[in-house]
């Protein structure tokens, strides 16, 4: 913890904070000397067992992985008929994927990504705002309000599907442009979730932003729109960014509602067409499916990868800009 | 400064309502003029208004399909759209949520005109009012009985089939060259192969780990004489008539249980359908009790095989459930006269179930076109074999069966339990469900 | 050192921070009062403007479509909406409301609305032959019951127009011609026009309709019924596609004032038997029947339904532990990782992060099914290959399915609480381990007495959270066991890993003739009031924690 912690500071270094950090700046430079120097057993206790734990979780986490990937590279095989992986390699799946007009994979990869993106940047706002309020604003309301959000997520929604369609199908009838078929229409229904999770997910995290800074910044004469754009949501970029990764995750996978929704093959996104493959009981074609399942990992990797400098070093930048 | 603040305040309060005002007033005109320009023109259509299809609402026709047909779809479509200007949209809908879909749509008028599926949704779909008959009139001639027979409910024909689809027994000739005739003689060939150190396994079929398979298994099933359902007098199963739990039926468990897992090990309740294609394919097996969707894989791998027909394990002849794939029309539709027009006279021709025919390789339901098919002897062998068999029920009472029988036959296969007792005990649960 | 001051000499040094952090360039000083908020800036003055009239624009033309389509229940609602936003962002104070309005609008129309609608469908028949209303149930039961005559001609068609009405003209199999209509009985005509096949296409004063106009007018077309003589047992002739008649009989007719179907061969009667149905005198129902609110009937039916009751005290508590271990395993998992990997010089920590984050970024049906293929008893990689051959059924052992469905939920969930507590130790102040250690804490300490309660503070929500969602979590339990291994002691398919959500699944859509909503509504709403119970319960105790740091 200590070389992390105290190196994080150093590059913050807000002009207030100097005297700390010069001083632990110096002590940084001096570990890492001695760490240069230091024998096995305190590199294994320092860092070596992180090692340890990285390779078996991650091993524990890809094993089951290497099932589909060995699918998507057999273009006879199955998904988990023989513990022979990688038996064979083609890549006729692949190209089954591209090469079918009725099944615009290439289209349906961009439709996820702008369903996806918009959806959970509005998510990443909406939410924000809504844990904003519960969290700096004491108002009539707020713990049932909490509370509620809370418990509508636990309502069994079996009926989800039914719902949804029903209240689509009446929009349909006012706005075609938001109804049925229309991928605003299911931006619109999942946001309709952006309160949920996310919002506690946030909420939890701006508790933990002092509320002195606020109060310094209310007294430099701040209006809200200004704490809540420049302070808050800089300081607290980490999970903004890993909300949007979640709810990015989340969308990319969901197809119960969307294959009710986007019913013309040009506007589904992947999630949806994708379960077209395995749909036949008895004729899954597992293989396909698997080949478009490691590619639609590809952009959430990439996203995270994105993502991970504002999800890892969150703070500092933020104390930086601000 | 606090008056400063205030005063800020207050101006651009001000400025904030009245922009607001102005910029909601351009922008809802601008949105007016929008909805005016496009409010359709309401024209009432009379005997002699010239035809406008699109005001009537008739101009296209939507089908739900899954993604694999949809291709084999497109030169008929574009027929039917050259002759009647109407166009057929077909919509690939993920399969395992459309039945639910189907029904839950078309009664709020926003469902498709035309839904493809198996046979055996019909009762469901009748039950819920979702569907409407079809007269095939002289068509009917033209396709196969049993295809026909099973889009029967009740009655009435409720879709035109395209193709029918059964189970058979994959034999692999290198480890057995000669077919079958009885269960038996397939357990003594296939434990000969495995004794002779060619195989592994004496016979395949898949097991789903969590509900069994009576599907595959039936035609045993159906050869000790055992059946699910009685039939009514109009040839269709009678709900209350059910067979399942008879002496046969206790027969037929006693010997699942003895060829299962406890006893001579010929049906592996561990082997999934995943490991069963994986093993026939690895050639370690002579025998691969399955359908034509695992062919393509096998003639792939070069394995040598023939499709030999169901071995009886007792003296009634093994009739395997047939499934019949076919075009429902939708009960709501708006445009029902063009979407029969279509589904009559246009998918019942032989252009039409040839490319279906080409694009899932299951013998179709036309007679002319299975006989061109027929000229592949794998087809013409599925093909003989469905014509034994029986459709599966499609009585909404069918959906009570299927995970009590399931379960009680994979107990049976592990080794649990008692036959004739669970047996019994599976014949009591079913009844009672159906009875609500 | 206690842990107490441990704490405040950590929030003093986070207290340091704000200074020189505030938004730059900013004028104001000292004189501005501390509880109230700055004015807002030119710009943001303008983008609220931007924003609200667009809003406004949409609403306005929402509210002209809906005074179009006569919709006046949704109007009024509507209209109520847009006016309660403009009154929320145009008046002075109501801060709060302004931040949470787009989100609650949201959340009211697509998550309560189906919260809504479940509850109102708990108290009606909604399901399988319960579909539609009861004017559809007669209709599609009077559809279904037209049959086709036995032993009657194929007729070809054709559609003729005279004085804005419609007529049809047959062409039986032996050439004999004849015209009709619904209430003009079949009559023959001569020397009518035909066509290259034989069939009759045309008759003097009569105009033919082209395909286009059939189906342009294809309501009226298909209404019609030519009647095939003066006895009603003939049958009537009509046409489904415009060029093809056949002679339908009912099997069932309707009786309007009587609100009747008489089984035209038996002369049985089917009444509204007040359960949404026609039924005759012995209870047999036509198979098309209508939804009808029935009260609390489903309630009382979720409390008697005997396969409830037996094993219903264990797939509660199964259903509770499987939630919380859930929770606690993934969690514990995720913040173990996130505390091991946060550290800035360890080398290959992307790789690790990004390699963890997978099994999260794969359908989990996919992975569902692989893991039951692992777990396999005979053929499962765990068995043949780590275990050499052994045969422990994974999933079929009681004990041990409730073992391996928490492993894959392990499997499936730790990616997801990884990447909170990863997000959630960055936004710690990191001023907090130094002034802990210039005390003189060591890292254990640190993290117990500081950093463990202020992650709680901002995840303990979501822990709650999770566990609501475990609690319905239906997708891993069915996809690895289906519920199963099977209790012994029920006739009914309820096993050892069946939480409430699955069985409530297995109850209501698996019994008797397919899915019934209105039960399964009911039985959800009788959880929800369970587990929004505990749940309510459990978010009392947050309070405490929310108060640490503010």
């Amino acid at each position: 913890m200590n070389g992390s912690a105290a190196s994080t500071v150093s590059t913050a270094a807000p002009a207030g904070a100097g005297d700390t950090t010069t001083g632990s700046t110096t002590d940084v430079e001096q570990l890492k000397a001695l760490q240069r120097r230091r024998p096995f057993g305190v590199w294994f206790r320092d860092k070596g067992w992180r090692h340890l734990v990285g390779i078996a979780v991650t091993i524990f986490a890809i094993f089951p992985l290497l099932y589909v990937l060995s699918a998507a590279f057999n273009s006879t095989g199955t998904l988990v008929g023989s513990n022979a992986l990688f038996s064979r390699i083609d890549f006729g799946n692949f190209s089954e994927l591209f090469n079918n007009p009725a099944r615009p994979y290439a289209r349906w990869f961009v439709n996820t990504m702008v369903v996806g993106v918009v959806t959970s940047a509005a998510t990443v706002f909406l939410g924000a705002m809504a844990a904003y309020a519960f969290s700096r604003m004491r108002f009539k309301g707020r713990r049932i309000g909490l509370l509620s959000l809370l418990l509508l997520q636990m309502f069994p929604q079996l009926l989800a599907v039914v719902a949804i369609f029903l209240l689509l199908s009446g929009i349909s009838e006012v706005i075609p442009a938001l109804g049925l078929g229309s991928q605003l229409g299911l931006i619109m229904v999942y946001l309709g979730g952006a309160l949920g999770v996310n919002t506690y997910l946030m909420y939890g995290f701006f508790n933990t932003v002092p509320q002195s800074l606020d109060e310094a910044a209310k007294i430099d004469g701040a209006s809200h729109s200004q704490i809540f754009f420049g302070i808050i949501m800089r300081l607290v970029t980490p999970i903004l960014a890993v909300v949007g990764l979640l709810s990015f995750i989340g969308i990319s996978g969901e197809f119960v509602i969307a294959s009710v929704v986007l019913t013309d093959p040009d506007s589904q996104t992947l999630a949806v067409g994708l379960y077209s493959f395995v749909a036949q009981q008895r004729s899954e074609n597992w293989g396909v499916f698997a080949a478009g399942a490691v590619l639609a990992a590809v952009p959430v990797m990439a996203l995270f990868l994105f993502l991970q400098r504002y999800i890892v070093s969150g703070l500092t930048q933020g104390s930086v800009k601000g | 400064m606090k008056v400063q603040n205030t005063l800020t305040t207050g101006t651009s309060r001000r400025v904030f309502t009245a922009g607001a005002i102005s910029v909601v007033a351009a922008l809802a005109l601008s949105a007016c003029g929008g909805a005016a320009a496009t409010a359709p023109a309401t024209a009432t259509a009379t005997a002699t208004a010239k035809p406008d299809l699109k005001s009537a609402g008739a101009s296209t026709i939507t089908m739900w399909v899954d993604a694999e047909r949809s291709p084999a779809l497109k030169d008929i479509t574009a027929k039917f759209q050259a002759d009647t200007g109407i166009e057929v949209k077909l919509v690939v809908k993920d399969f395992a949520a459309v039945r639910d879909d189907f029904i839950t749509q078309v009664p709020t008028g926003k469902g498709p005109d035309l839904i493809v599926g198996p046979h055996d949704w019909v009762g469901k779909f009748v039950q819920n009012g979702v569907i409407a008959p079809v007269e095939l009139g002289d068509k009917k001639s033209g396709f196969q009985d049993s295809a026909v027979k099973a889009m029967t409910f009740n009655g009435s024909v409720y879709g035109v089939p395209y193709a029918i689809e059964n189970i058979a027994l994959l034999r692999n000739t290198d480890l057995v060259p000669a077919a079958a005739k009885t269960f038996d003689e397939v357990i003594t060939n296939g434990k000969k192969a495995v004794a002779d150190g060619k195989a592994q396994f004496p016979f395949l079929v898949g097991m789903d780990p969590k509900q069994g398979d009576p599907y595959h298994l039936y035609p045993l099933q159906a050869s000790m004489g055992s059946q699910v359902f009685g039939l009514a007098a109009d040839g269709g199963y009678d709900p209350k008539q059910l067979l399942i739990g008879d002496a046969a039926g206790v027969e037929f468990a006693k010997k699942l249980a003895a060829w299962g897992d406890a006893g001579e090990k010929i049906i592996n309740s561990n082997i999934t359908g995943d490991i069963a294609k994986e093993k026939f394919l690895a050639g370690e097996s002579p025998y691969f009790l399955t359908g034509p969707w695992n062919v393509p894989d096998v003639q792939k791998k070069g394995i040598k095989f023939a499709v030999d027909a169901l071995p009886a394990a007792g003296d009634k002849p093994a009739q395997p459930f047939i499934g019949v794939n076919g075009f429902f029309i939708s009960a709501k539709s708006a445009n029902a006269l063009a979407t029969n027009e279509f589904v009559t006279n246009y998918l019942t021709s032989e252009d039409a179930q040839d490319s279906m025919y080409k694009a899932g390789g299951r013998p179709p339901a036309l007679k002319a076109s299975f006989e061109k098919a027929a000229s592949d002897p794998i087809v013409a062998a599925f093909g003989k074999i469905g014509a034994t068999g029986v459709p599966m029920p499609a009585i909404p009472e069918m959906s009570a069966v299927w995970a009590d029988w399931g379960a009680t036959e994979l107990a049976l296969i592990k080794g649990q339990g008692d036959p004739a007792a669970d047996w019994a005990k599976m014949a009591a649960s079913i009844k009672a469900k159906i009875a609500g | 050192m206690t842990d107490t001051e441990l704490r405040q000499a950590a929030g003093a040094a986070s207290a340091t921070d704000p200074d020189g952090s505030g938004p730059a360039g900013r004028p104001g000083g000292p004189g501005a009062g501390r509880r109230r908020f700055g004015a807002d800036t030119t710009k943001g003055t303008v983008a609220k403007i931007v924003l609200l009239g667009l809003v406004d624009a949409l609403a306005v033309y929402v509210l002209m479509m809906l005074f179009l389509s006569e919709s006046w229940g949704a109007l009024a609602v509507s209209s109520a909406v847009v006016l309660v936003i403009n009154w929320i962002y145009l008046r002075k104070g109501g801060l709060p409301a302004k931040y949470l309005a787009p989100g609650v609008l949201f959340l009211l129309v697509f998550q309560v609305f189906v919260v809504l609608f479940s509850g109102y469908i708990a108290f009606t028949n909604y399901g399988d032959g319960h579909n539609s209303t009861k004017d559809d149930a007669i209709a599609a039961i009077q559809l279904t019951a037209q049959k086709r005559v036995p032993d009657s001609p194929a007729y070809k068609a054709a559609v003729l127009a005279k004085d804005n009405s419609f007529y049809l003209l047959f062409t039986d199999p032996q050439g004999k011609v004849s015209i009709g209509t619904t209430q003009a009985p079949l009559e023959e005509v001569s020397g009518a026009g035909k066509d290259s096949t034989g069939k009759a296409n045309a008759v003097d004063g009569y105009r033919t309709l082209t395909f286009q106009e059939i189906v342009a007018n294809q309501q009226s077309i298909l209404a019609i019924t030519v009647p095939v003589s003066a006895d009603p047992a003939d049958g009537t002739l009509r046409t489904a596609d415009g060029s093809n008649a056949y002679q339908f009989k009912p099997a069932l007719t309707y009786d309007a004032a009587a609100d009747t179907f008489t089984d035209t061969d038996t002369g049985v009667l089917y009444r509204d038997n007040g359960k949404g149905a026609f039924a005759a005198d012995n209870g047999e129902t036509l198979t098309t029947g209508w939804k009808i609110e029935v009260g609390m009937d489903n309630f009382v039916r979720a409390f008697t339904d005997p396969s409830l009751r037996g094993p219903l005290l264990g797939v509660i508590l199964w259903t509770f532990t499987f939630a919380i271990a859930s929770v606690a395993l993934t969690f514990a998992m995720g913040l173990f990782l996130a505390i091991t990997f946060n550290r800035e010089d360890l080398r290959g920590k992307k790789v690790y992060r990004i390699l963890m984050i997978l099994p999260y970024a794969f359908p989990a049906f996919l992975s569902g099914l692989v893991w039951s293929g692992i777990l396999n008893p005979q053929f499962g990689w765990l068995n043949q290959t780590l275990l050499g051959g052994a045969t422990i059924g994974w999933l079929t052992d009681p004990l041990l399915a409730k073992i391996s469905v928490l492993v894959v939920n392990l499997w499936l969930g730790f990616p997801y609480m990884f990447l909170v507590c990863t997000g959630a130790l960055q936004s710690l102040p990191t001023e907090l381990d130094e002034a802990a250690r210039m005390d003189g804490a060591g890292p254990w300490r640190v993290f117990r007495s500081i950093k463990l309660p202020l992650l709680l503070v901002s995840i303990a929500p979501l822990l709650i959270s999770s566990f609501a969602f475990n609690f319905n979590n239906f997708n891993v339990i069915f996809m690895l066991t289906g519920g199963g291994p099977r209790f012994a002691d029920t006739d009914r398919d309820i096993g050892a890993t069946d939480i409430l959500i699955t069985l409530v699944y297995k109850v209501a859509f698996g019994q008797g003739t397919g899915r019934d909503y209105g039960l399964a509504s009911a039985l959800a709403i009788i959880i929800f009031i369970i587990v929004a119970t505990v749940s309510a319960i459990s978010f009392k105790q947050t309070k405490a924690l929310e108060d640490v740091n503010s």
